[in-house]
């Protein structure tokens, strides 16, 4: 056998073996009542609670933006974002949270949210613009 | 269905359009086809293969016409803003510079595809040139690739179920929507939705066409590989090759750099590099693409590694095809944020991605056998064995980033197979995740890189040859400077994990291994430095991530106000954003920031944003001003995008933006709410006394007669009088003090009462009406006078002496020519006290009203009017009233807590982000003078 073929061997059995170490790192989506029962963050997928209060008070704190959000399983909650409130939040599709759930509330230390295409809303939009 | 004439549509451009996509589609095909069968004769040494390859090029030329031609008509329809087509008004508006018209043309996926085969054609036309025997073979995989992509713009719809084959740029806005509107043939639109503001910015010009070119030109190593499989030349076609892939690495880097560059100026998340989908799939075509130069550079020296060769350049592409896929066809939605929204294209994108891996693997494994190979394996002395070891290393990076990334595509097969199956999410911490696995790669990368650049090709006598000792006592002793110089930098840079420590000497030891092999081995011979130079980039790159990134400050989250007052505050509790008053300076780690200003320019606010910093004796050791901004939308009612900005020093940049404003100011609907809501007590404060509000004491310390405050600007004509406040923090030590002026106006016939506010301490005043109540508690009587006549009011000897015509035109705003005061002589009977009083009269010529300023005799409790004088009894009429309360009070309305006139800013230390760039710069221009050396050897061979 070939040197090159052993180390062949060897980097493809480290390959594997950092793969199953990263794969670790991978989560699932949780609810809020699985997030409830895990240590440590998670991500949550959900929707803004359009009909909830949102609040963003910067001169009472300027990272915490609070918000209602309802899980895939329909379960709502309230949010607490560290952070500022992202632009066109109210116009958000789905969320998708990393964070941990303190007390009655899901605190969250990162926020991506899915805006809608700009094809969404077309026809209000055209009817506007003429 | 109705037939509707529509009068207004320019529809000829989008008729010659809808030709030249189908013409390039089939010129394409047509291309591909012939230059097929060219190269098959040219195998079998056919005669009939001139006659294919002319096809051929008039085929590919003509394809490559009309994508020039696709992409005229659409900007034609842009820069001429016909409405009515949906590309015209999805990206382009009547405000929208036509600066931006580039970046408005490659916001949409069609254009972008466009951008990519506008590349490929220009390469395709250098290769019809330049490429000789080789024209043939990799033509037809450029031709086959355009055929696909120009498949992705056919907007043609087949079959029962009407299956969508490209998404056409040309339609019309009337062919997407079906709204009312178009029932009338008259129809028109007036403007278009217009260009993101994110993308309205210089980088967005020049990051997509490049990063473009990098994306295209890999398909030239690609081509050369098949050609090379196809035509079982296995080791002729690498030196061809190398130049384009050494360019190809050059561009692609620059893009990647580019789009890095763009997020760190412009975006506001603070950074180059994020680890998002977006970057990491146009990363990891680069890494491969860099691991096939490599194992290229071998197989060309000693015809090793020419399968690896051809598996990496391969791979390269099909990597380009699969960042393709993911990016555009929505599937990364979830985790990035910024992939492109689906168009309805992503089983072609799939077949496209198929095709060619499938066709890479078949070439590869029928062609397995006849891939030569030496029979003496590698001495692991040789250059080429470590070189080996180095691209596995790279691929072995590439590997692991796509496995995180392609979370998403595991996602979508589950769902396919079965649709409740759960979904798996990215690591909570992604960039963590990326970092703790690629330090290692940066490590090995670093011992490798010098390693081998002191290693001979074909070396087997290892320790044996003097040159090997020589080699070794060099990187032994570029291992010891490198110590040392980690143990320096460690004093500047702070690295808080032992891995960091090792990825510092790696870097270090590049930098000296083989900056001490471009001094002594080849003795700075530019023609031989592209590898050290290349590498010695890689090493001050990696250096200026770890001071960058390691040591980012966010010194937004260290204020005072965070860390020092809450008593058990952990650092890392502290959020990133921290609220600035305006005037109210602020301390944020080293620096004292203070809001000025804020100006309006068009629809971008800029605030203006002061950091002053001093040393321990209170000496100013530096100040500037940043001007982040935010961009409102046309209608001013929200906010589209902030802008950062950032100071850039040597060995540091300082980066700002604005993360909030003011609810009233982030929607100005809120702006009247917010006034209306706001609560005024009153106050009356006595001339040089003290009064104390809820948060404040304020003094009163008299009126100023040419008043200027926040919302007061003097105009001519205007009689106004302004209250000098001064305001104090009651409760504490500090002896800042703060002025305010509210003022009373006269401006023609109206009455105003104007406040002054005091942002930084959320303090706004204004004159209440009861004070102007006070007035009309005293009691004037009527007098007439002639020069030299006296009245008894009370005590007082009243004695008018005459008119005074030098009037100082400051007493009463100075527009009239025709103002005089009567003179008074005032004595006071019991004490023998004499005084003069001057009350004013004048006319205002331009609207004929006659105005008076009176004036008072405070302690005396007399006060003044000339309310107008008697031109022909040369007598004046005066008011005089003698119950003025002798303390001088105003009676103020004061609102607490009532301003909102601040900035949330994050701001951000980046300490030593230059050698990042200088590094990867230096790192690219490697791979380019590499570029052309090996195009000026192919010259010269060839001559």
């Amino acid at each position: 056998m070939k040197t090159t073929h052993i180390v062949l061997i060897g980097v493809i059995a480290i390959a594997v073996g950092v793969l199953i170490m990263a794969s670790g790192d991978m989560g699932t989506y949780e609810t809020f009542a699985e997030a409830a029962k895990k240590e440590g963050t998670v991500k949550v997928v959900g929707y803004l609670s359009k009909d909830k209060p949102m609040e963003y008070n910067p001169e009472k704190d300027a990272n915490s933006f609070s918000f209602y959000m309802s899980d895939e399983s329909g379960a709502e909650k309230k949010v607490i974002l560290k952070a500022a409130k992202p632009q066109d939040f109210e116009k958000s599709e789905s969320i998708v949270l990393t964070g941990s759930i303190k007390g009655d509330t899901f605190v969250a230390t990162d926020m991506l949210m899915k805006c809608p295409s700009k094809y969404v809303e077309e026809e209000t939009r055209v009817k506007a613009a003429i | 269905m109705e037939q509707v004439n529509y009068v207004n549509e320019h529809l000829l451009p989008g008729q010659i359009g809808h030709f030249l996509i189908l013409l390039s589609f089939v010129g394409g095909l047509l291309a591909t086809l012939a230059y097929y069968f060219a190269t098959q004769s040219q195998i079998k040494n056919l005669a009939d293969g001139a006659v294919w390859k002319r096809i051929g090029r008039v085929s590919f030329i003509t394809h490559g016409l009309s994508v020039i031609g696709v992409m005229g008509v659409i900007f034609f329809i842009m820069i001429n803003k016909y409405y009515e087509y949906w590309y015209a008004y999805d990206h382009v508006s009547n405000n929208l510079s036509m600066r931006y018209i580039f970046s408005a043309f490659w916001e949409g996926q069609e254009g972008s595809f466009l951008l990519w085969m506008f590349w490929h054609v220009i390469l395709g036309f250098v290769l019809i040139v330049k490429a000789k025997e080789w024209e043939t073979s990799t033509l037809a995989v450029i031709a086959l690739v355009q055929t696909f992509l120009a498949s992705m713009i056919l907007g043609l719809y087949f079959g029962p179920d009407d299956l969508k084959i490209g998404s056409n740029p040309l339609v019309l806005v009337r062919d997407v929507q079906n709204i009312p509107l178009f029932d009338n043939p008259n129809y028109i639109i007036q403007d278009g939705q217009g260009l993101t503001p994110l993308l309205q910015n210089y980088w967005m010009t020049i990051h997509p066409p490049t990063l473009f070119l990098g994306f295209a030109s890999t398909i030239v190593p690609f081509a050369y590989a098949i050609a090379g499989l196809w035509t079982n030349q296995h080791k002729s076609w690498i030196k061809p090759m190398l130049p384009w892939a050494l360019f190809s690495g050059a561009i692609l880097g620059l893009g990647i750099l580019m789009g890095g560059a763009w997020a760190y100026e412009a975006l506001s998340f603070g950074g180059y590099w994020a680890w998002d989908p977006v970057e990491n799939m146009s990363l990891v075509p680069w890494l491969v693409l860099v691991a096939g130069i490599h194992t290229a550079l071998v197989s060309k020296n000693t015809g090793y590694s020419i399968k690896t060769t051809y598996l990496f350049m391969l791979l390269t592409f099909v990597m380009i095809v699969y960042s393709t896929f993911l990016t555009r066809s929505g599937v990364l939605g979830d985790t990035s944020v910024h992939a492109f929204t689906e168009m309805g294209l992503e089983w072609q994108l799939v077949i496209f991605l198929a095709t060619f891996l499938i066709l890479s693997i078949a070439l590869l494994i029928s062609r397995r056998k006849s891939i030569p190979s030496p029979k003496k394996e590698e001495s692991a002395y040789s250059k080429e064995f470590w070189l080996f070891i180095g691209a596995l290393v790279l691929i072995f990076s590439s590997v692991l980033i796509t496995f995180t990334t392609s979370i998403p595509v595991y996602n979508k097969i589950a769902t396919f197979f079965n649709a409740n199956a759960e979904q798996l999410s990215p690591p909570t911490d992604v960039i963590a995740h990326y970092n703790k696995y690629q330090i290692w790669i940066a490590v090995m990368i670093g011992l490798l890189s010098s390693i081998a650049q002191f290693l001979r090709y074909k070396d087997a006598k290892g320790f044996a040859s003097k040159y090997m000792k020589k080699a070794t006592t060099h990187l032994v002793l570029a291992a010891i400077v490198a110590i040392i110089f980690t143990a320096l930098a460690t004093q500047v840079i702070n690295i808080n994990a032992w891995q960091y420590t090792i990825l510092m000497w790696a870097s270090w030891f590049t930098i000296f291994a083989n900056g001490d092999y471009l001094v002594s081995i080849i003795r700075g011979k530019i023609k031989i430095a592209a590898s050290p130079i290349a590498h010695i980039g890689f090493g001050i790159m990696i250096l200026g991530t770890m001071a960058s990134g390691l040591n980012k400050d966010v010194i937004s989250a260290k204020t005072l106000m965070n860390v020092d007052l809450i008593e058990g505050f952990a650092a890392e509790d502290a959020g990133e954003n921290v609220l600035l008053r305006k005037n109210l300076p602020t301390q944020m780690g080293d620096y004292l920031v203070t809001y000025t200003n804020d100006t309006t320019k068009g629809q971008s606010r800029f605030f203006s944003i002061n950091y002053k910093r001093y040393s321990d004796d209170k000496k100013l050791l530096e100040e500037f001003d940043l001007e982040p901004n935010i961009l409102y939308d046309r209608q001013f009612s929200k906010i589209e995008a902030s802008n950062p900005s950032t100071k850039h020093y040597v060995h540091r940049d300082i980066f700002t933006h604005i993360s909030a404003l003011p609810k009233a100011e982030m929607e100005p609907r809120f702006a009247k709410e917010l006034e209306d809501s706001l609560k005024y007590l009153p106050y009356t404060i006595s001339l040089g006394d003290t009064i104390q509000t809820q948060n404040y004491q304020v003094v009163f310390n008299g009126y100023n007669a040419n008043p200027v405050n926040s919302y007061y600007r003097p105009k001519q004509g205007d009689v106004a009088r302004g209250a000098k406040l001064m305001v104090q923090l009651a409760n504490s030590d500090s002896s800042a003090t703060w002025k305010a002026m509210p003022i009373m106006l006269r401006r023609g016939e109206s009455q105003y009462e104007i406040a002054d506010k005091i942002p930084e301490l959320k303090f706004k005043v204004k004159f209440a009406a009861k004070h102007f109540e006070q007035e009309r508690d005293l009691n004037y009587k009527e007098y007439r006078f002639k020069v030299g006549e006296t009245a008894t009011i009370g005590k007082y000897e009243v004695t008018y002496e005459g008119i005074e015509r030098e009037i100082d035109r400051a007493k009463y705003g100075g527009v009239s020519e025709t103002a005089i005061g009567a003179r008074l002589k005032i004595v006071n009977t019991e004490t023998g006290e004499d005084t003069i009083a001057v009350p004013i009269y004048y006319l205002d010529v331009e609207r004929s009203q006659q105005f008076n300023i009176p004036e008072e005799i405070r302690s005396w409790g007399l006060k003044f009017q000339f309310a107008s004088p008697d031109p022909k009894t040369e007598s004046i009429q005066l008011f005089i009233a003698d119950n003025l309360p002798t303390e001088e009070k105003i009676i103020v309305e004061i609102a607490e807590n009532a301003l909102h006139d601040y900035v949330v800013m994050q701001a951000i230390v980046f300490p030593g982000i230059n050698l990042f760039w200088i590094g990867s710069l230096l790192m690219l221009l490697g791979l380019a003078m590499g570029m052309w050396q090996r195009r000026k050897a192919i010259v010269s061979a060839d001559s």
